[in-house]
């Protein structure tokens, strides 16, 4: 039984509109759970979306290099930052043509693995996003990077 | 394009993959191969780019595609440094290909890279003051050997659009194959694939070629292909492909051209072959008035001395 306690966020963050499945990968992306106490739900009806996946974070807020990497799951994942009970701002997160700097190439034998170099991805088509290396030419979807978040260089 | 707008588009420019080629550039550097060609017997000295130097980094070995590329260099007057194998040489002590590139492109006009990871030449070219050709990056892209194919492909038929071309071989792995059949894709081609069931072609190709309308027939064995195909590209099949030997054994007796094999198609259809055969293309094909694979590895020079040209050259004298 959730009461409405549960859903209720002092302070923190809600990523809303995940594309159902996304959850588990945002939780990996945001390393969660940290912070206060989390709540996922996954397959929830939406409005707007048919179903969603949905999050809230009690006492975390994110940084920009967390948002670059969420945005990469959907085409409208929003998040809200909330202080004091209440929506203090909101954003819906776009996902960028070009990817800079955030994601690691799962090819094992691409040069951006042996080198320091900052990586970039091309998004390829509609969503569900594929993302091409422009180093390689490989692609990958978002699910399948597995290792630690690469840090931001920009 | 012409001449001019030709040497306007790609003074300067790094030849990275086959996929930065749309289909104007790769007939521009077609088009301009044509005046490098010796039509048999060896390539005329033309002196259009004396004083400059291509550098040859070679971080594995690829005999054939260091000397073409030297070749072509030499005929067109310039000179040519560099290493065969990266073992002669300090580049594998720990410095970062970034920086060795910075230093090696203060001591030339142009590099040729050839290294076993995939993404090394598009890096490279980030990094180098002068232009840079990928001679070969892992089993990503090896752009001028499509250049030179497709040209192949069009002195020998006399044309790009209209044909019905098949591959053969190793169809999932196979570099050569993948970068021809995407390059043929901007011509009206019908592709068709011959191979063993294990070596099919990758999906993401495969429905790429399928959503443009060209899909031919996907068979297992030669024997299958439709009569009136004029171009068979013929490919190696690697051992290593077979964790089972056995297996292996099968696969190269099943995939193997002999002048029979070839006797249905006709006498008007071309045979093309990456070089080196082992024994996937039997010596009596050699016979055979298709057989264009020598002449391909010659093309090779002569489309290298037209794309050196382009980037390096001037246009007016042209
Ligand atoms: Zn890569």
């Amino acid at each position: 039984m959730r009461g409405p306690k549960d859903f209720r966020l002092s302070d923190g963050t809600v990523i809303d509109h995940l594309p159902v499945g996304t959850a588990a990968r945002a939780l990996e992306v945001l390393n969660l759970p940290r912070g206060g106490p989390v709540t996922v739900g996954m397959n929830v009806p939406s409005t707007t979306f048919g179903r969603k996946d949905i999050i809230r974070v009690e006492g975390v807020e994110l940084s920009k290099s967390e948002l670059d990497r969420l945005a990469l799951l959907g085409q409208r994942v929003t998040v809200s930052l909330v202080r004091d009970g209440d929506v203090a701002h909101k954003v819906v997160l776009e996902t960028p043509l070009e990817v800079e700097g955030i994601l690691r190439c799962p090819n094992p034998t691409c040069i951006t693995n042996q080198e320091e170099v900052v990586t970039v991805f091309h998004r390829i088509g509609d969503f569900p996003y594929r993302f091409r290396c422009h180093h390689c030419e490989r692609t990958r979807s978002i699910h399948e990077e597995t290792e630690e978040a690469l840090p931001t260089r920009r | 394009m012409d001449v001019t707008e030709a040497h306007r588009a790609f003074r300067g420019r790094s030849v990275i993959s086959a996929e930065d080629f749309h289909k104007e550039d790769l007939l521009a550097v077609l088009d301009a191969a044509r005046r490098f060609d010796p039509e048999g017997g060896s390539h005329q000295y033309e002196p259009l780019l004396q004083g400059r130097i291509l550098a040859t980094l070679f971080h594995e070995p690829s005999t054939r595609t260091r000397l073409s590329f030297e070749a072509a260099m030499l005929r067109l007057g310039g000179q040519v440094l560099g290493f065969a194998e990266p073992h002669q040489t300090s580049f594998s002590k720990g410095e970062s290909l970034a920086d060795a590139i910075r230093v090696v492109a203060s001591y030339c006009d142009v590099i040729v890279l050839r290294h076993p990871m995939e993404g090394a030449a598009r890096l490279a070219s980030e990094s180098s003051e002068v232009p840079v050709l990928n001679g070969g990056d892992g089993s990503n892209q090896h752009p001028t050997q499509t250049l030179l194919d497709l040209y192949t492909i069009r002195k020998s038929t006399g044309r790009l659009d209209g044909l019905k071309v098949a591959f053969m071989g190793d169809l999932r792995y196979g570099r050569t194959v993948h970068s021809l059949a995407n390059a043929l894709l901007n011509f009206d081609v019908q592709l068709s694939f011959v191979g063993p069931e294990s070596l099919r072609l990758p999906d993401v190709l495969r429905q790429r070629v399928e959503a443009a309308g060209r899909l031919g027939s996907e068979v297992s064995s030669v024997e299958e292909l439709d009569e009136d195909i004029d171009v068979l590209y013929a490919t190696r099949i690697q051992k290593e492909r077979f964790p089972d030997p056995l297996d292996y054994e099968r696969v190269r007796s099943a995939y193997r051209l002999t002048r029979a094999s070839l006797d249905r198609f006709g006498d008007d259809l071309k045979i093309l072959h990456p070089l080196p055969r082992v024994d996937e293309v039997a010596m009596d094909v050699d016979l055979h008035p298709g057989a264009v694979y020598f002449e391909q590895a010659r093309n090779g020079v002569t489309v290298r001395m037209a794309l050196l040209h382009l980037i390096l050259g001037e246009g007016a004298d042209a």
